[in-house]
């Protein structure tokens, strides 16, 4: 045990005095989130403010009168004279954004009660196009409306016979749990597995490189136990790179504007001592899986640069099942829970949501720790061949 | 003592190291049947040319690599049957200073201290003489990464020498140094010999050669062709220098 604590001092003195493990080991994964989820909103939200204020150029071709009066504000400016043949054009080359061209009956229709045809010319990328025309129209369309029921003499319950009270059981814990609950375990698992990536490179590999394996096999201390102790260093980086992403992600959240109170006391709910508990008894076996992964891949190569090669294409496994947690319709079950990655993620997911099976959450870190275990095996295989460890 | 007994060290040939190779055979033998005896309190040299098989010989003695047949005992302890044993025999130095960038001369040589189990004061006390001795103190709190080559090869004796080896192995260790580092590594060979320590290195340098060394080995395409005493060498080169010598031996076996 003392050799093993030997090593794994010196590994995290070395590793943590090199500036691209600590930077992408504790200082990207704490930042990305926070800086991902503020940026993003930022950006999103000024993108729409600029949107909203800015005037859009309309054309409305054989409209009524009552409806032009609904665009005369500062943020829509009604152009004259189109064309029918230009109006694709027109809303192509930027010169318009929109075109609304009404049919010849359209008053004739509106006035027998009957549905008055239209047409709306715009592009959907452009964004709130579309949502801004059709309040307008919705306007318009609201006036008819009274002028109908008016004219009817019904009451306006009689064109909505349907009186819908929503009433949602789910909790915001589990609204989080299936909204941006499947991201959470997406986020931690690449970090995770980047976290474990270069601390096994430069441990395993770069030992090899620089030649420093060659004196540290003399010593009186066991392969297994410098690989032991090498693989714990790999491993507790990982899991703090994950821990790391984590609690960026919910500090990030506490600082986004426009949060629901209801939601933020849901992220408090959350990150209480049970999710930290069960999330460290998956996480563990999980970075120890990648650490003895990466140890038996990465010691095969002889440069960092040929490790690199090696562990590059093992980024899109770990991503790929990773994603497919992310979509709708995935949960976990007796089939998903046996796969590695994907399994973690799902169970991720229901204990945010706090809809977690305990015999499914048992099978998932049961499987971690028989897949970790197999992984420590592989590399030591590895690690004791002497043309494994020799450049 | 090392009693090298009927080495070989056999490598099982890839498909693609074959057709490198230009050769059917599945294995190829880096050492054949080599056996030499080292004693304490005298230097052993280990002679030949590039790719003859001495560094395999010494990573075999060092226990880095298991031989295929055959056996080595240091200070009667078996390489094959307890290497962690003569791992706590032995001191093993390179010419590659192979060390740590971004630790420091005082954290590299307590990492290995630890690694030997070494009791603390002993190792405190082993520290002070060595880095006095080799003149660390003055950088030993400075990074391996922002030292030159001459003070990191210290660094190097002292690492290899902190747990007070019995036996000390040396390959190639003056290769690529200047001047004054590799005469403090010869300095050193003499210290060894001096304290009673069983010395084996390995040099293409005949000068050192003939300096340190009261017995010698060569070996050519990992087959022994010499083993015999400084002074036979001597009688055998007839006045040749010995690196003519060295050349004839290593011809005439070829």
């Amino acid at each position: 045990m003392k050799t093993i604590l030997t090593v794994i001092k010196k590994e995290f003195t070395d590793t943590l005095r090199d500036k691209k493990t600590l930077f992408s080991a504790i200082i990207l994964p704490a930042l990305a989130m926070p800086l991902l989820l503020l940026g993003v909103t930022k950006l999103q939200q000024n993108l729409m403010d600029k949107e909203q204020a800015k005037q859009l150029k309309v054309a409305l071709i054989d409209a009524p009168e009552n409806l032009v009066s609904q665009f005369n504000d500062t943020t829509f400016l009604l152009v004259n004279n189109i064309s029918q043949a230009g109006i694709k054009d027109s809303i192509s080359n930027g010169s318009l954004d929109a075109v609304i061209t009404f049919n010849p009956d359209f008053l004739e229709q509106i006035s027998k009660l009957s549905s008055g045809g239209l047409k709306l010319y715009y592009k959907s990328t452009n964004l709130l196009v579309e949502k801004r025309i059709r309040e307008k129209l919705d306007s318009y369309k609201a006036v008819i409306m009274d002028s109908r029921i008016k004219q009817l003499k019904i009451s306006s319950e009689t064109l909505e016979p349907l009186a819908i009270s929503k009433i949602d059981i789910a909790s915001p814990k589990e609204q989080i749990g299936k909204t941006i609950g499947g991201f959470i375990p997406y986020i931690f698992i690449i970090f995770c597995f980047m976290g474990c990536m270069y601390p096994a490179l430069d441990l395993i590999t770069g030992e090899k490189e620089r030649g420093t394996i060659e004196t540290l096999l003399t010593v009186p201390a066991s392969r297994f136990k410098i690989l032991i102790g090498k693989t714990i260093t790999i491993a507790l980086i990982g899991t703090s790179a994950a821990l790391m992403t984590i609690a960026g992600m919910f500090v990030g959240l506490k600082f986004i504007d426009g949060i629901p109170p209801d939601f933020l006391t849901a992220i408090n709910d959350i990150l209480g001592l049970k999710f930290i508990l069960m999330l460290f008894a998956m996480l563990i076996p999980l970075s120890v899986f990648f650490a003895g992964l990466l140890s038996a891949i990465v010691v095969r190569a002889s440069s960092f640069k040929e490790a690199q090669s090696y562990v590059t294409p093992m980024t899109f496994l770990v991503i790929i099942p990773a994603m497919i947690a992310l979509m709708p319709g995935v949960e976990l079950n007796w089939q998903t829970v046996w796969i590695p990655i994907l399994n973690i993620a799902l169970a991720t997911k229901e204990i945010i949501a706090g809809t977690i099976q305990y015999a499914h959450y048992l099978v998932v870190v049961g499987s971690l720790i028989l897949l970790a275990i197999l992984a420590v095996y592989l590399s030591l295989k590895q690690f004791s061949k002497e043309t494994m460890v020799l450049k | 003592m090392i009693q090298v007994e009927n080495i070989t060290k056999q490598y099982t040939l890839s498909k693609k190291q074959r057709k490198e190779l230009q050769t059917s055979s599945n294995s190829v033998s880096a050492v054949n049947n080599v056996s030499f005896i080292c004693k304490p309190g005298s230097v052993f040299s280990l002679l030949g040319p590039n790719g003859a098989g001495k560094t395999t010989t010494l990573r075999m003695i060092s226990t880095i690599l298991t031989p295929s047949t055959g056996d080595i005992k240091v200070n009667d302890k078996s390489v094959v049957d307890s290497p962690q044993e003569v791992r706590k025999e032995i001191g093993f130095l390179t010419g590659s200073t192979n060390l740590y960038d971004r630790l420091t001369p005082g954290e590299i040589v307590k990492y290995f201290a630890d690694l030997h189990n070494m009791d603390a004061s002993i190792f405190k006390e082993r520290k002070e003489l060595l880095f006095e001795q080799l003149g660390i103190n003055e950088f030993a709190k400075k990074r391996i990464g922002q030292l030159s080559t001459g003070m990191k090869q210290k660094v190097s004796i002292a690492r290899s020498m902190i747990h007070d080896p019995s036996v000390v192995i040396f390959d190639e260790p003056t290769s690529g140094l200047d001047v004054i580092t590799a005469n403090s590594i010869i300095d050193l060979i003499r210290q060894c010999k001096k304290e009673g320590k069983t010395v084996i290195f390995s040099s293409h340098i005949m000068s050192e050669v003939d300096l340190l060394c009261d017995d010698l080995a060569i070996i050519a395409k990992g087959n022994l062709i010499f083993n015999d005493s400084m002074e036979a060498f001597r009688k055998q080169s007839e006045g040749k220098s010995l690196t003519e010598a060295f050349i004839d031996i290593v011809n005439q076996n070829n």
